[in-house]
């Protein structure tokens, strides 16, 4: 076999972080590489940096021997290297035809020549079986696996030499991913070299001849299909010493439920999800990224339209069509008083629902707005007076929430873009501890994080439990999920595909489940 | 940030106001640098000239407070014009007592209409609102026939339009109620917190509880309520309501609210500066009829001015 790509020391940094670190990489023509390794590996790195979207900070790569400097992703295509990216690169309100030629568009006398253009995406078309999808259709109106496969069409059509393809099947229905088998086989055939991403290890293990491990942005090992077990790879997938601080956990008596999902479903992202958490209690949600977790938060808290299911708090059935209706969800009496009453009483919204979203940068604050601003947001109608804001119970509200934080901020005027990522991400969560939350959800709450505040929301969290909350916490760092939850629920294909908890809460435990590995276990718990 | 020494020291959301304040005095100062020179007196500095602009600003002032608030959280309105011929004509032809409540009734039900169809259907607010404005206009010539009401402005539109107490007249006391009602609302209600809060990042307002569609909502219905009270006002100023009343009003009130220091896209502005940019309009107006500006002049230096203005405050945006 000769080499075809081949990458010498590439690293690249983003901020603090070596998202690859001197990677020496090698892929062959007329073969299928897979790329493994844990979410924050490099692989997506290493994939963008190939396709001249990100430029490494140093290292050489070499094509065919000639040595590459990929300024831009079409000077990647006209080396004949092609991506077909998991989020999907086509103009929803173009046709298909006008998509696959977007770039390069047949032409004649300096027109787009719309009956070449058709007919070269029939063409490309039938080259995948997908002779059904009519070019002339707007991409909006295929569904989301065929609209996957016109995204392969149109990588085929740029004639490639190196076909990088990742989680392109994520989106495949059965059908299209056997189509997508026998292109890549008979791609193969004719030379064309494949890098093949995939979290499905079935997938791989069917189509990879050789295959890499990543983690934490090195290149940990290469070797060729059947030379490991799937075991011996999540073992290389893994092998890292923890360095995260976690508070001890208690002893968990049988606490009383507090959180109670039964058959969450939605559209064809969550399928029959059941789930309780005790008060008390912290519950990761592990697994891929992109099985439901996001989902599963959002739909608890009122953001999905159409969640079939049932959700009880305390012990009462719930209907949640909103977050407003997610924070007072809790609320013992009905709708009591709204709010109104103020003065002494102290209203507070109390025992609802609290989210502390994905991005916290256009989900979780408002970023030109001051940190008091910020800070009160959630909690308005507790502050105010009728109508009028409590200025008074404001002040005090703000400094307890930085003080308790330990938010560093400057004066709480200053608007809230000016501290750093880690503060930022505090003044989400003190928002929410405002409202007295009796369930909290967290979406991935530690990343781009530094280490230290880590180490606060970890012991924060678990305060936050011994006082009688109820946690649900997303996190794609498997080490965290070990680290702070008393239990770790792990989403396969929107479905909880198993419960990990005490000695069987392992590394190992959760990337095997993360990956479906054992097939026979049943589709929920 | 680099800022004129002048200005340093004050925040953010003061300066434009500074800025548009400072640009008033200098309106006024070439004006009467020109009548002096060209007549040898100063009436732009008589106060009796002076509560005249208030008063014609007052009808600016009240629809650009109600415009505001839906730019803060990043809309327009623009039903306005027809909005306020609609409340005048609504009031003028009710008569009696119940012409200022059926008036306002007016602005609350396009107010209603536009929050419903920006708010709950997603109907992006330019397109939704020029529609409500043209099916206005169409119902308001269907009621009148086509030709200038006959009916007049009762003796209530008139005392709170033109009378006056004490040399004031009461336009700029009615213009100063709003403005109350408006620095209240914006600063010490949730309500306002919640309209900073949607124009900076709805997602983020709505995923902390805000209750988005009802605070839009009520901010189409205020803006309805103040258009169809400036026509009112205005009626009671002319006497009469008539067709088309309301169309030189929509412009200048979004410029007023701009040139004030409210960003276009929402969620940052004080409302002090709305108040100082309708001034600046209003004079500007008026300082270049006086100087004998040529209509096309006028209209040239007037966009000018306009355009200067929002240079000055995107650059601070920028930064």
């Amino acid at each position: 076999m000769e080499q075809f790509l081949v990458l010498a020391g590439v690293s690249k940094r983003y901020g603090g972080v070596r998202a690859l670190d001197n990677v020496d990489f090698a892929c062959n023509r007329a073969e299928v590489h897979a790329v493994l390794g844990e979410n924050g590996a490099g692989k997506s790195t290493l994939i963008k940096t190939i396709a001249g979207v990100v430029q490494p900070d140093a290292g050489t790569m070499t094509l065919d021997g000639k040595k590459l400097s990929l300024r831009t992703p079409q000077a990647a295509n006209d080396a004949g290297i092609v991506c077909i990216f998991q989020e999907l690169s086509l103009l929803p309100d173009l046709s298909v035809a006008d998509n696959i030629s977007i770039a390069r568009p047949p032409r004649r006398f300096g027109l787009i020549d719309l009956r070449a253009q058709r007919r070269r995406a029939e063409e490309l078309l039938a080259g995948i079986g997908c002779e059904d999808v009519n070019p002339m259709m707007r991409v909006r109106d295929l569904p989301l696996s065929r609209r996957q496969m016109v995204e392969i069409a149109k990588a085929l059509g740029k004639d490639p030499r190196l076909l990088i393809l990742d989680e392109a099947t994520s989106a495949l229905t059965g059908a299209d991913v056997e189509r997508v088998y026998a292109m890549l086989a008979r791609l193969k055939a004719s030379g064309v070299a494949v890098l093949y991403i995939s979290h499905r290890m079935h997938e791989i293990e069917a189509l990879a001849d050789r295959l890499s491990v990543f983690r934490n942005g090195r290149h940990i090992e290469t070797f060729g299909r059947g030379e490991r077990s799937p075991d011996q790879i999540v073992q290389l997938m893994i092998g890292r010493e923890i360095s995260a601080q976690f508070p001890p956990k208690p002893p968990r008596a049988e606490a009383p439920p507090m959180l109670e999902i039964k058959g969450l479903s939605w559209e064809d992202r969550l399928h029959g999800v059941s789930l309780t958490i005790g008060r008390g209690e912290i519950v990761g949600l592990g697994g891929l990224d992109g099985q439901g977790q996001k989902e599963l938060l959002l739909a608890l808290f009122g953001v999905l339209k159409q969640v079939s299911g049932e959700i009880r708090i305390g012990g009462r059935r719930k209907t949640i069509g909103s977050p407003a209706d997610a924070m007072t969800a809790g609320r013992q009496t009905g709708g009591a008083s709204g709010g109104a009453n103020g003065g002494q009483a102290g209203v507070r919204s109390g025992g609802g629902i609290a989210l502390v979203p994905e991005d916290r940068k256009t989900e979780g604050l408002m970023l030109p707005m001051s940190i008091a601003e910020n800070l009160v947001i959630a909690s308005l109608g507790a502050l105010s007076n009728g109508p009028f804001m409590n200025t008074g119970r404001e002040r005090v509200a703000v400094a307890d929430a930085i003080s308790r934080l330990q938010i560093k901020v400057g004066r709480d005027s200053d608007a809230v873009h000016t501290l750093s990522g880690g503060n930022q991400q505090k003044v989400v969560i003190a928002k929410w501890l405002m409202t007295e939350p009796a369930v909290i959800l967290l979406n991935d709450p530690t990343r781009g994080i530094d280490v230290g505040t880590k180490q606060e929301i970890y012991r924060l969290l678990r305060e936050l439990a011994d006082q009688g909350a109820a946690i649900l916490f997303y996190s794609t760092d498997y080490d965290e999920l070990i680290g702070s939850c008393d239990r770790v629920a792990i989403l396969y294909d929107g479905r909880i595909v198993r419960e990990l908890e005490g000695c069987a809460l392992t590394e190992q435990a959760i990337i095997a489940a993360s990956l479906n590995l054992t097939r026979t276990e049943p589709a929920h718990v | 940030m680099s800022r004129p020494a002048l200005l340093s020291g004050l925040s953010p959301d003061d300066r434009p106001t500074a800025i548009a304040g400072l640009f008033i005095l200098v309106i006024l100062a070439a004006g009467t640098g020109y009548t002096l020179s060209k007549f040898g007196n100063a009436p732009l500095l008589q106060p009796g000239y002076l509560l005249q602009q208030l008063q014609i600003g007052a009808f600016l002032g009240i629809v650009a407070a109600g415009m505001m608030l839906v730019i803060l959280i990043s809309q327009i309105d623009l039903s306005v014009p027809w909005t306020v011929a609609a409340g005048a004509m609504t009031a003028t032809a009710v008569g009696g007592p119940w012409a200022i409540p059926a008036g306002i009734a007016v602005g609350v039900c396009v107010g209603v209409v536009n929050g419903i169809g920006v708010a709950y259907l997603r109907i992006p607010s330019m397109i939704f609102t020029l529609g409500v404005n043209a099916v206005m206009r169409g119902l308001m010539v269907a009621h009148t026939g086509g030709f200038a009401p006959q009916t007049t402005a009762t003796d209530a539109m008139r005392f709170l339009a033109a009378d006056r107490t004490l040399g004031v007249p009461h336009a700029i006391f009615m213009w100063l109620a709003v403005s109350v009602f408006m620095v209240v609302l914006l600063r010490r209600t949730a309500y306002g917190r919640a309209i900073y809060a949607i124009g900076n990042k709805e997602a983020a307002a709505y995923l902390s509880g805000v209750p988005t569609r009802r605070v839009t909502l009520l901010a189409f219905v205020i803006c309805g309520v103040c258009a169809s009270l400036a026509g009112m006002l205005l009626a009671g100023y002319a006497t009469k309501a008539y067709q088309g009343m309301g169309d030189a009003y929509v412009l200048p009130a979004i410029a007023a609210v701009v040139i004030g220091g409210t960003n276009i896209l929402g969620g940052r502005g004080s409302y002090l500066g709305t108040v100082v940019g309708v001034i600046l309009i209003v004079l500007l107006n008026s300082v270049l009829s006086i100087m004998e500006m040529p209509e096309a002049g006028r209209q040239i230096i007037y966009g000018l001015v306009i355009i200067l203005m929002l240079l000055v405050h995107g650059r601070e945006g920028g930064a």
